[in-house]
């Protein structure tokens, strides 16, 4: 690859990709992230890559695997231009058949369209998906646009365009004030100013000054930030360096998590070519700015995604916050003024510099503006990464996106922010997509998880699950945080097993205020939220569990009981067969009992009788 | 000469030099904080929560462990607010819950009027205040203890659980306020003496020879 020595070389090199991109008048695009990959994409686009040569469209037809598109649960799916033909759940048997009737003869095979679960309709085009004609897929869209293993494909697009504007023609200050024009706030939890941190950042003396991708993303169900770094690194690289270009400094990290293989081999990739462009180095497009990135590998443990944590691992210490009164703008990595934004917050960094402040302030509410990635997942008929503008409601995005509950059952509860957030009742499902919305609900927007959960989930057993979750990954070394979650665990595992008190219910309350007021790090200022906001919006769940001993949702095994009713049985056994437990006795003369000393309530008889014999109660 | 910041707890004024924690401001200016994990003169890690204080900032308050923060010009801090009292009484009682045993913790309880305590005991030995940690790496320089694990499986230990890296200095041991290291001084807070303790009802035993008001 040749160096790129100035802005005219790159702008030449952008319109050279760009219109061989549009010469090719057919392309086939395959989804290869993570989850398609999981759902055996890989052999499917090896047969569609060999088809295409077999039957001669070599020249014609051009292939490509992406990043993720969101859509997961449909893969392994393609997308075939020009006509925005989606193909969903494809297998190897299908190829000859895409790729002689579609490629070859322009033809459509019903078979292979996407059938939306509420109309029970086959949907001929991408963009007529309901699950994504509601999103405004800013970030997401250009997932579906480019082989991330090639940075040619971003150039096509007119990548690095936004740095070298900035690096050409912008002073740092003026790229401080666009980001804070924007209105651009933290994706990675706590919404802060992008823009004033940068300027913060900037101000701060320090004989380095450093950027940080944060992409250690931990929480239970979120995988926003992989999908943009494995389907778009350059797009996050590009935004660090002009974030350095803005702040002052010379060496960035990508922290990620060594669970992301894919994103780390991509981003690693794509250092590499933007080395050999010269888009990263000494001198970068001839100028005197000179920028490296390197990808340092994090272990995984949930609290390393906090701030100083992730930079005190970074050092090669333990991954244990410290108290944040002195502000790590200030005094981070090494000390010295350090600069950490999240993935899909850098990557919105190119976006505006390119499209300008206000056409990103024009999206989304007063407050909170652009869009915002979720990772919907839980009793919704459609689940996967979806992108809305900010302001878009709860409503829209799990009944216009998701598609509503499933089976006929009724939704009962979202819960955002991950473990730091909380559950909202679907009475609040009018708030918007806004950082402060959802904040003085009770919930957060947190990274961007988005769990839906129907009639059949139990909010006390939601408050324990994530519970358990935060006991295991607080550091420990704060005492409100290591033994306040613990205590409120215990608490809230007496109340699902049918023993707690209502004295409990007022001591959870007193506990959950002081781990929040208490702790140190926002793990533990947070932790409180799953139980605070279940008890604000669910309080009769609890005292249900506490005064009738008895679990609405028939999730807490302690208060749930399966008994065989005698007159509907008709003593074929089966279920005595299928318990793994053997808590079933009886023969088919006497007929048959469950013994719930032993029975566990996994509910594999109720699974196995056909005659619907055996009731919960 | 170093730079001198003011600021204000509990409504007095406070001179200190700059760099100087909040907890060692307002104990050297004669207002007692009761903390627990902080050794005067080392670098304070705000693992135990006993130094709460709150801190006003343009009208609002923000709750913060008084040994990790840093004494600023103008600093508005409240060390016995209706909130700090509350939380630090909690926050003890969740101590002695783990520990109920430990004859600092009790003393330390009393002092700050904790009634009841509201949990199950637990059977600690250790509340993983992590003095000795402090004390190895910054006394005795050695850096070999350290905290291991996350969350409710942390605890103690050396490098690879090897005795080899223990010099045998016992700093570590001198500090520790628990029942574990028999010749421990098992003083609660360091210097120690109250507000509370203008209280002649409630001055513990320990409090008597505080040199502080
Ligand atoms: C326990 C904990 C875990 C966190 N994990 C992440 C994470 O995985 N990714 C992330 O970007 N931010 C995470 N954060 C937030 C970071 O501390 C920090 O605020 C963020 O990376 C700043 O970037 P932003 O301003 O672009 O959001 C976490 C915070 C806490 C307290
Ligand atoms: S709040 Fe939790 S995670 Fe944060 S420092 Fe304290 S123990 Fe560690
Ligand atoms: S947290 Fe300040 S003394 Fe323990």
């Amino acid at each position: 690859m040749p160096r790129l020595g100035n802005l005219d070389d790159l702008a030449a090199l952008c319109d050279a990709l760009g219109s061989k991109r549009e010469q090719s008048t057919r392309t086939v695009t395959m989804c290869a992230g993570t989850a398609c990959r999981a759902c055996g994409c890989l052999p499917v686009a090896e047969a569609v890559e060999a088809e295409i040569e077999k039957q001669g469209l070599c020249g014609e037809v051009l292939f490509r695997t992406t990043g993720c598109h969101g859509f997961c649960e449909q893969g392994p799916l393609a997308i075939i231009e020009p006509g925005n033909i989606f193909y969903a759940k494809l297998k190897v048997d299908d190829v000859e058949e895409l790729v002689s009737q579609t490629l070859k003869e322009n033809q459509v095979v019903e078979r292979l369209l996407y059938t939306d679960p509420v109309s029970g309709e086959k949907v001929r085009t991408e963009d007529a998906i309901p699950f994504y004609a509601s999103q405004t897929r800013v970030l997401l869209g250009d997932n579906t646009k480019l082989s991330p293993e090639n940075i040619d494909e971003y150039l096509s697009l007119g990548g690095y365009t936004a740095l070298a504007k900035t690096l050409t023609s912008t002073s740092p200050g003026d790229v401080v004030s666009t980001v804070q024009a924007s209105g651009l706030r933290g994706r990675g939890g706590g919404g802060y100013s992008t823009g004033r941190k940068w300027e913060q950042c900037r101000q701060a003396p320090g004989e380095e000054h450093y950027v940080i991708c944060n992409a250690d993303e931990g929480d239970p169900g979120a995988y926003m930030d992989r999908c943009l770094l494995e389907g778009n690194p350059h797009a996050v690289i590009e935004g660090m360096a002009i974030g350095a270009y803005a702040i002052g400094a010379r060496q960035g990290f990508v922290y990620v998590r060594k669970e992301y293989p894919l994103a780390v081999r991509h981003v690693e990739g794509a250092i590499e070519q933007a080395h050999e462009y010269g888009l990263l180095g000494d001198n970068i497009l001839g100028t005197d700015f000179s920028f490296d990135v390197k990808v340092v590998h994090g272990g995984g443990a949930f609290v390393c995604g906090e701030s100083t944590a992730l930079m005190a691992s970074l050092e090669g210490k333990v991954g244990e916050p410290r108290a944040k009164d002195v502000h790590t703008v200030e005094h981070g990595y090494l000390n010295q003024p350090t600069c950490l934004n999240n993935v899909e917050t850098w990557a919105n960094v190119p976006k505006i510099i390119t499209n300008g402040a206000e056409w990103f302030a024009q999206k989304g509410t007063q407050n909170s503006k652009g869009t915002k990635i979720f990772a919907l997942t839980g009793q919704v008929k459609n689940t996967g990464l979806v992108e809305v503008e900010m302001g878009a409601s709860l409503r829209e995005v799990i009944f216009d996106i998701g598609g509503g509950p499933q089976n006929g059952r009724a939704i009962k509860a979202v819960q955002t922010g991950g473990p730091s957030g909380g559950c909202l009742p679907e009475s609040e499902f009018d708030l918007a997509v806004d950082f402060d919305e959802l904040y003085e609900a009770g919930s957060m927007m947190g990274s961007g998880g988005m769990v839906v959960m129907d009639d059949s989930a139990c909010m006390v057993d939601v408050a324990k699950y994530f519970l358990t979750f935060l006991q295991d990954e607080s550091c420990g070394k704060c005492l409100t945080c290591r033994i306040g979650i613990s205590r409120m665990l215990d608490i809230v595992t007496d109340v699902c097993e049918g023993c707690g008190t209502p004295e409990q219910l007022d001591l959870l309350e007193d506990l959950a205020w002081t781990v929040s007021v208490g702790s140190l790090c926002a793990l533990g200022k947070t932790a409180a939220n799953p139980v605070l906001s279940t008890l604000k919006y669910f309080r009769e769940e609890y005292e249900a569990h506490i005064e009738q001993e008895s679990c609405p949702a028939g999730v807490c095994p302690a208060l749930i009981h399966y008994t065989i009713d005698e007159d509907t049985c008709n003593n074929c056994g089966l279920c005595a067969q299928n318990c793994p437990y053997e808590a079933i006795s009886g023969d088919k003369e006497s007929g048959y009992r469950i013994n719930g000393e032993i029975c566990t309530r996994c509910g594999i008889c109720v699974e196995s009788c056909n005659k619907k014999a055996i009731v919960k109660s | 000469m170093p730079e001198m910041v003011t600021l204000a707890i509990d409504e007095q004024e406070v001179e200190v030099e700059e760099g100087t924690n909040v907890l060692a401001a307002a104990l050297g200016a004669g207002i007692c904080i009761p903390n627990l994990c902080y050794l005067p003169g080392l670098k304070p890690t705000g693992a135990c929560r006993v130094c709460i204080v709150e801190v006003e900032k343009n009208g609002r308050t923000k709750m913060t462990a008084s040994c990790t923060l840093e004494a600023k010009d103008g600093m508005v801090i409240h060390a016995h607010s209706e909130n700090v009292l509350r939380a630090r009484r909690n926050i003890v009682e969740l101590l002695v819950a783990e520990a109920p045993e430990s004859e600092v913790l009790q003393v330390l309880a009393e002092r700050i009027e904790v009634e009841d305590v509201r949990y199950p005991e637990r059977d600690n030995d250790c509340i993983l205040c992590g003095r000795c940690v402090t004390a190895c790496a910054e006394i005795a320089a050695t850096g070999a203890k350290g905290s291991i694990g996350r969350g409710m499986n942390r605890h103690i230990g050396l490098p690879f659980y090897n005795e080899e890296y223990c010099q045998k200095c016992y700093e570590c041991r001198e500090r520790c306020p628990m029942e574990i290291a028999p010749q421990s001084r098992r003083d609660p807070c360091g210097v120690c003496g109250s507000e509370l303790s203008k209280n002649e009802d409630l001055i513990p035993e320990m409090c008597g020879d505080c040199e502080l008001d």
